[in-house]
């Protein structure tokens, strides 16, 4: 399988401040791929790195073949990207915004955008300052789908946007993927990885900690623990192997045991505890 | 690239258009006053060129107000100078660092253009910008001289803005180094520059030890009094403006497309 995207050795610092060490992770085309993170984990750091916000100290970023440094204008052609934040120029109209990016590109999106701005009932005739936070990320998702690219770069896009929303973004990502975009999707709301990402990488204080299939992130040797004995109840997450644990439980009088798959935010909570808390 | 040059002419043009009719019509409004002022001015006019400092610091040592050219020149010289310096300011101070203040550079930056060719695309919308400017308040000036019926200096006009508009180009390629480097809106650096300027210029022509140095300010060769009186620019003036523009701008380029851009 072709990856999309292929980053080496990303390291990045901000003076002497953190910002990503050593991350280096594969997007595959035509998946969708998560990156979890909680806040100051490095997932915008690496994500504006790789679209030339930032320069980078060391690595290598590789996106739809080309060198990010290099191609760099090329391979904006090929993305979409929605920030965070999106922000746009507040006396600016919807739709102003909506041509301007289809201008840059010097491509007429007219039909394509008229579609999205449908399916996510967009006032395009409103300024951009009397929008809510849900509806700029709306006209964001407009910007960053019109073109129809090679890859999405999705940034927290969901924060905002209604529950109906998010179900009609996803679906539009279902869509697009179905024809063969590829899609990164960088948030910290598990439940969003878990339902439509089909790998994830799990960023950790600048640090790429895990990359696998979401399914193999679930089925890891950690597991849940619910213990009733000695007449007390404990609930743990254990790493490692299953008879060590029993093994250590012999000597309990054992009310009551319950070891189950954690949940994705379970998993993710054990990612980010200390070995000396995991057992 | 010229996306980026329209976009930024359209954002622009409403500052654009009030800053030109404000000076323009000040300027107007200025020179016609000569008519009603012109008996008065004529007693004035020689006990202004005899008031020491302040008669070199505004001209009337050089040019008698008592003419419609002196008095143009030493009236509007003055506004559209000031008025010109602190616009160009105005409006470059901002033009880059407010896609990181506004948080608006992660989408103009997502889209496929280099920093190289948003610098150039804002630079081209900047520069008509001044140019129109100069261009209103220009006509402005000329249906003032045509509304007294007096003869219009048409050479000396021409220097006089075409002065004005490349000391504008100076002000603004200084405050758009400033905005390249910073992600913050710095306008109040930006004016701080223009009136700086000026203050050397005005200061420079009353102490007589600033006077050999005047030509390093951008006020140098664009004093009305002395345009108008057929002088010509302080040497080497328009030679360091030039050195500055090009360093300026240069400097935009080297520090904009290297550094990172905030979130």
């Amino acid at each position: 399988m072709e990856n999309v995207i292929s980053i080496q050795n990303l390291t990045k610092t901000y003076g002497k401040k953190r910002g990503v060490a050593d991350v280096s992770f594969d997007v595959h085309e035509g998946e969708i791929f998560g990156f979890i993170g909680p806040n100051g984990a490095g997932k915008s750091t690496t994500i504006r790195s790789m679209l030339g916000f930032l320069k980078f100290n060391s690595g290598n970023i590789q996106i739809l073949g080309m060198d990010s440094i290099k191609d760099h204008e090329k391979i904006l052609r090929e993305v979409g990207y929605m920030p965070s934040e999106a922000l746009f120029y507040p006396t600016m109209k919807v739709s102003e915004v909506i041509n301007y990016a289809a201008a840059v590109r010097g491509l007429d999106c007219a039909k394509e955008a008229a579609m999205l701005c449908d399916r996510l009932k967009i006032d395009t005739s409103k300024k951009i300052k009397e929008l809510s936070l849900g509806n700029r990320k709306k006209v964001s998702i407009v910007c960053a789908m019109q073109h129809r690219p090679k890859l999405f770069i999705f940034d927290e896009p969901t924060s905002g946007l209604d529950p109906l929303m998010q179900n009609t973004f996803f679906e539009l990502i279902k869509e697009y993927v179905g024809k063969g975009t590829t899609c990164m999707l960088s948030t910290h709301v598990l439940p969003e990885v878990k339902r439509y990402c089909d790998r994830a990488a799990v960023m950790r204080e600048g640090h790429l900690i895990k990359t696998a299939p979401v399914e193999e992130l679930i089925k890891t040797s950690v597991k849940n623990v619910k213990l009733t004995a000695d007449g007390k109840q404990e609930d743990f997450v254990f790493k490692g192997d299953i008879n060590e644990l029993i093994a250590s439980l012999g000597s309990r009088k054992i009310e009551n045991l319950t070891i189950e798959e954690p949940s994705l935010e379970e998993l993710f909570m054990h990612f980010y505890e200390n070995e000396s808390e995991e057992q | 690239m010229i996306a980026v040059t329209i976009q930024e002419f359209k954002l622009n043009i409403k500052n654009m258009l009030i800053w030109s009719l404000s000076v323009g019509i000040l300027g107007f409004i200025c020179t016609i006053m000569y008519q009603s002022m012109e008996g008065d001015v004529m007693d004035m006019a020689d006990q202004f060129s005899k008031m020491g400092a302040f008669s070199d610091a505004f001209g009337m040592s050089t040019l008698s107000i008592a003419t419609l050219p002196g008095f143009f020149a030493t009236e509007v010289g003055t506004v559209h100078g000031l008025g010109s310096a602190l616009f160009a300011a105005f409006l470059a101070s901002c033009l880059l660092s407010k896609e990181e203040d506004g948080h608006t550079g992660e989408f103009l930056f997502s889209l496929p253009i280099n920093r190289w060719k948003v610098i150039t695309g804002k630079a081209i919308s900047l520069l008509i910008h001044l140019v129109l400017f100069t261009a209103i308040c220009g006509a402005f000036y000329f249906l003032a001289f045509a509304y007294l019926g007096e003869d219009i200096p048409t050479k000396d006009m021409m220097t006089f803005l075409l002065g004005m508009l490349l000391m504008n180009i100076e002000v603004a390629s200084i405050s758009y180094l400033f905005s390249s480097i910073s992600s913050k809106n710095r306008m109040g650096l930006g004016l701080g520059i223009a009136l700086v300027f000026y203050s050397y210029d005005l200061v420079g022509r009353v102490v007589p030890s600033m006077k050999d140095y005047l030509f390093i300010g951008p006020f140098s060769y664009t004093n009305a009094s002395e345009i108008f009186a057929g002088k010509n620019a302080p040497e080497y003036s328009i030679i360091i403006a030039l050195i500055v523009i090009i360093a300026a701008i240069g400097g935009t380029y080297i520090t904009y497309t290297k550094r990172d851009l905030a979130s």
